[in-house]
Parts: structure tokens; sequence; C-alpha cells
């Protein structure tokens, strides 16, 4: 939106930031949260949070390439949902078939993700329709699958791994989150795959022009954002034991809210992964004191809600400042 | 001359859901004899109503460019407000008929006011309302509660000379969003912000303001299709609204209007919603198993989508 030269050497001087801005909210919060709290800024604590954020997180590492390109993966709540389920009905409660279920479950979410891909690149129409029609469709599947009930046990020794704690302090979806954030940081800035994402995502005319495989780089953001729901589903399946029929119901909106607030927006671009994980932390942490303010569920409710609009408003006030284009 | 211009925004054809539109109809003529029966037409053109009226209200945020996902959260909330103001104030329709269509145009235009002072994502804005509202109708009940008055319940199920009442509702609503989008100055600059607010605002329009009536539309259609949900069920049930803003916006973009704004069609979206009454009525008619029918729906929504993207005509508009 500003592109006169006042803010734009502003922007230059301070390029860092636009991209700080979440995580001075996220300072902010944890400060807030700790002034209510004693227990807060306990280290058993914390990385509970950080554990409870592991499935959400994960997922949301994905959907930020997919954002990135400009679009969005509304698709990937009903992936998480798929993902679980396969997983337990593969595995049926055998040690033996623990791999193959684990490998089932992200074979459906890459395959997923792909159809999504190739109908976004090579059928030109809107992201947010397509992974929206895409995840009813999943979620029919899922029910046909499931027949309405809960189906499949998961087998022996893979909740009591993913549950376990490293040393008996870190627990070992925190270190799975940390992996995949790891991988996604990797990913966007180690490989051509992620140099051309945050190419065709700033200017996608330009990046064609230039001789960038728009319509390659775009199936694979789809397919690593699938892939990427499918490994939140296994770290749900492993926090809860259950498959449910559609646990990762919603998912989509708390991993959007995470990613806009991390600083990728609709403009495309911008961002990246390690504002994802600051905006996935913000939102637990909200959501955390939410609940441990004691109050109903409704209320509850509404500070989320709240919440997410003033995270959101504070991010972009702060990147403002530092010459960020206002995401209409 | 200022119908030239407009005209080039409004595509002047037929929309093209409306090709999918006969054929399911044709479908549904050959393959279930129940279809045909005028009953049963006159029933999905009623139930359709509530959706038509929601979607041609999203059609207002999705035109400039925006979005507005708090509208089924809305819908629930005044569903639940108005049963039970009419339960405690017995007699009193016009005033409660009133009240609640002036809370759901104050909640747009809270919507419309924030997104224009915070400077933020109207996806992620609107989000968070979802949220608010959701939290503040199970503050207020969390089972279904109160009643409708027998002048709802003649609204949503009434017939006049046989028309039922919520199609004339229906065709009011769309005739004033056709002129308001496709035939006013007002539609002309929302839709000029939808295609670049940078250039829009360049041209001296005032964003702002079209941003703040852009969602008080939104907000007043939420109402009267929550008074709709209302007199259909007759009580208050709080989780009414729950995903209805993704079907109204999939019913937007089914007629013709891309997400990213600056082109929107009131026949388009009529049709659109018309097509997934039929389909709807049409699965439930073939006896398709529940769990099927939400497959068969979302993939026909692909292939619609598939079938409907901007073409060249549309790129060069």
């Amino acid at each position: 939106m500003r592109t006169d030269a006042s803010t734009r050497s502003l922007a230059m001087r301070l390029p860092s930031l636009d991209k700080a801005a979440v995580w001075i909210v996220l300072f902010a919060l944890v400060l807030l949260a700790g002034l209510a709290s004693d227990a807060f800024l306990k280290l058993n604590y914390l990385t509970n949070l950080v554990r409870q954020a592991a499935p959400v997180g994960i997922v949301a590492v994905g959907v930020t390439f997919v954002m990135l390109l400009r679009g969005v993966d509304l698709s990937v709540g009903a992936i998480v949902s798929m993902s679980a389920v396969v997983c337990a009905i593969v595995m049926n409660g055998l040690a033996d078939n623990l791999w193959l279920g684990a490998a089932a479950a992200i074979a459906c979410g890459a395959a997923i993700g792909l159809a999504n891909g190739l109908l976004i690149a090579y059928g030109k129409v809107s992201s947010f329709i397509l992974t929206l029609a895409m995840s009813i469709v999943v979620y029919g599947l899922v029910q046909m699958g499931t027949g309405g009930t809960a189906r499949g046990i998961v087998s022996p020794g893979f909740r009591e791994v993913l549950n376990g704690r490293l040393g008996g302090a870190l627990p070992v979806l925190v270190i799975c989150l940390l992996l995949a954030v790891a991988l996604g940081i990797f990913l966007q800035s180690r490989t051509h795959f992620g140099r051309s994402v945050y190419l065709i995502g700033a200017n996608p005319e330009a990046a064609r022009i230039a001789g960038l495989n728009v319509k390659r780089v775009t199936v694979v953001a789809y397919v690593v954002s699938g892939l990427f729901a499918g490994l939140g589903g296994l770290a749900l399946l492993a926090r809860t034991g259950v498959s449910g029929t559609n646990p990762g119901a919603g998912m989509e909106f708390d991993v959007l809210a995470a990613v806009v607030l991390g600083g990728t927006t609709f403009a495309g671009g911008r961002g990246g992964v390690g504002g994802t994980f600051a905006g996935i932390m913000v939102l637990v942490i909200a959501l955390n004191l939410a609940n441990v303010s004691g109050l109903p569920f409704a209320a509850q409710l509404t500070i989320k809600g709240i919440i997410i609009i003033v995270a959101s408003a504070a991010h972009s006030w702060i990147g403002s400042r530092g010459g960020a284009r206002s995401q209409h | 001359m200022r119908q030239a211009t407009t005209g080039a925004f409004a595509s002047r054809d037929i929309p093209r859901i409306y090709w999918a539109l006969g054929g399911l109809i044709l479908i549904g003529m050959l393959s279930a004899p129940q279809f045909r029966t005028l009953s049963n037409l006159a029933n999905i053109v009623e139930q359709s109503a509530t959706l038509a009226v929601l979607a041609l209200g999203q059609a207002f945020v999705i035109a400039g460019g925006m979005i507005d996902l708090s509208v089924g959260q809305l819908v629930g909330l005044i569903t639940v407000v108005a049963c039970m103001m009419f339960e405690a104030y017995p007699g009193m329709d016009a005033a409660v008929i009133l009240g609640c269509l002036a809370l759901a145009a104050l909640v747009g235009l809270v919507n419309g006011e924030l997104l224009n002072r915070l400077k933020m994502s109207p996806l992620i804005l609107t989000f968070g309302m979802l949220s608010v509202l959701q939290g503040v109708i199970f503050m207020l009940t969390d089972r279904s509660v109160g009643q409708v008055a027998p002048s709802i319940a003649f609204l949503s199920n009434g017939r006049l000379l046989g028309v039922p009442v919520s199609v004339i509702l229906v065709v009011a609503v769309a005739a004033a969003a056709y002129y308001a989008l496709q035939r006013s100055i007002f539609g002309w600059h929302l839709l000029a912000m939808g295609n670049s607010a940078e250039s829009a605002r360049k041209a001296g329009l005032n964003l702002f303001s079209l941003t703040r009536v852009a969602f008080l539309v939104s907000g007043l259609c939420a109402g009267i299709a929550g008074l709709l949900v209302a007199g259909r069920l007759g009580t208050g049930f709080p989780n009414a609204g729950n995903g209805l803003e993704l079907d109204a916006i999939v019913a937007v973009v089914l007629g013709g209007a891309p997400l990213k704004g600056g082109r929107v069609s009131v026949a388009g979206i009529i049709g659109a919603v018309l097509f997934l009454g039929v389909l709807n009525n049409l699965l439930n008619l073939l006896q398709v198993p529940a769990f099927t029918q939400i497959v068969v729906k979302g993939l026909i929504v692909i292939i619609a989508i598939l079938a409907d993207r901007p073409g060249k005509a549309a790129q060069a508009a």
C-alpha cells in the first residue's frame, strides 16, 4: 500500500521489523502470561504447551509454502482426519504394521496434496474454493471409510514413543515439531524450490518470464502441504490415541490464523516458516491463557477471537512501521 | 455512458452455472419421478431462501475483494436472539424484527470499522469475529431456546397467492443487490476497489466508506437469513449457522465471481444457490447414502468450478 519514497527508505533501513513483528507479539504474550501465573515460565509447563501445538504446528509449516505462493490450503484439516483414520485402520493394533500405517497416512496426505496442486496449477481455479471442496470430498471419504464411528487401533509402541519425554524432560512431539520447522526452514532457504516459491509469490508473471516452472513449483508446494498435513495427522493420533471420525475438523482455520499471524500474508512472497512457528505459539499461549483464567468455554471462545484480532492487528501495526503492505 | 462502463464489469450473457443447473434439472426429470412435482420444486426454492440471502450479502464483500467468515455465526446469533425476544415480548413482533436486523447490521458495521482502523486481513478479522460470536451465542444459551412469532413463521413457511413468501423476499433482496452492485455508482466503485484497491484509492474513491457499507450489507443480510432460519426451525438453535459462511462463499464463486474481487453476478449467485439446492434435493430423492452425498457434493463443486473458470471473455474484462 505505502509505496511513497519516505516509507520505502524506512523499510530499507528497518528490513527486519516486518519479520520481527510476530516475535514481538509472542514476547509480549509470554511476558503477560508470566505475570499472570508463576507456573507459566516453568520448563515443564512450556514444553507441554509446545507439545500441544505440535499437530497444528506441523501442518502450518506445510501450509506456509502454499501461502507464500499466494495460495491457500483449506483441505489440511480433512487431510489430518484422513491421515489419523487411515493410520489407525492400517495399524490395526499390530506392532508389525507400525511403519506401514505411518507410510500409508503420509502417502494419503501427499496424494490429496498432489490432486490439489495439479487442479490448481493446470485448472487455474481459485485455491480457496478448490481446497474447500477438496476438504468436503476428503471428509466424506473418511466418513464412508469409518462408517461414522471410530475405527482402527494404533500399534503398541506408537503412542508410548511419541508421547514420551527425551531424558525425562523434552517431549518427543516437541522434537518432531522442531524437526518439521527445521525441515521447512531448510526447504525455504536452502533449496531451489524454496527460492522459486518466494519469487513466484512475489511476482508470478515475472517469475514465469524469467523461466521458472511456475506450474511444477505450485504442484510441489501443495504436495508439501499435504505431506505435512499427513504428518500432523500422525502427531494428533499419537496425542489422542483414538482416530475418531473427524479429529482434524476446523484445524485449517487455526493453521491459517497462525500462518497469517506469522507474517505470511495472502499477498504471497513474504514471511516464512520461522514466523509461522511464532504464530502457532502466539495462538497456543493465547488459548492457554483463556483456559487458565478459568472462564467458561463460551467466554474462552470469545476471548480466543479477540486475541486473534488483537494479535493480528498488533502485528500488522508493527509491520507497517517496517513498510509492510497491508493485506487487502 | 455509465451503463456501458458497468457493463464491462457485469457479464451480460447468461452465467454459465445455468447450464449446469439445466443439466441437473434434466437429470432429475429423467431419474426421479417425485422430482418434477410442483410441491417438490417449490420446496427446493423455499429451502434455498436462507442461502440465497446470505450469499447475496457476501457478494458485496467479495465484489470489493474482501471476505466475511463471520456471517454463519451471525445467523446463529440472530436466530437465538430473535427467538428469545419473541418469547419475552409477545406481540411486539415489529420491534423485535427491527432490533434483530439492527443488531446484525451493527455487527457488520463493527467488522468494517475494525478492518478500516486495524488495517488487517479481512479473512483473519472475520475469522476472529466468528469465534467471538460463537462465544456470545453459547454465553446466551447452550440449547435451543424460545419460540418464533407467527409473523416470522409466515415469512419462512407461508404462501401469498400460492407463492412462498420467502421466495418473494429473495426476489426483493436480489433485485436490490442487482441494482446496488451492477447498476449503481456505488457498485461501480466497489468493483473498482475489488479490481485494484490501490488504483481505486488513487482515483479518489473512499475505500473506508466502501468497506463499511459492504460489511454492513453483509451483516444485514445475515440478519434476514437468521430470521428466516428461526422461522423454519421454530426455535433458537445455537448451532443453526455453523458452516453457512462457507456455503455462501461457494455460491458466490460458483456464480462466477472470483474471490479476488472486481467481478460479480447476482443472476449467477441465484443460479448457483438453485444448483446447490437441486443437487441436495436430487441426492436425497435418489436415496444416496449420507456420506456418499458429501463426497458427490464436493466432487461436483470441483467439477463446476473447473468448468466455470474464467475463460477468454472474462479475462478481457
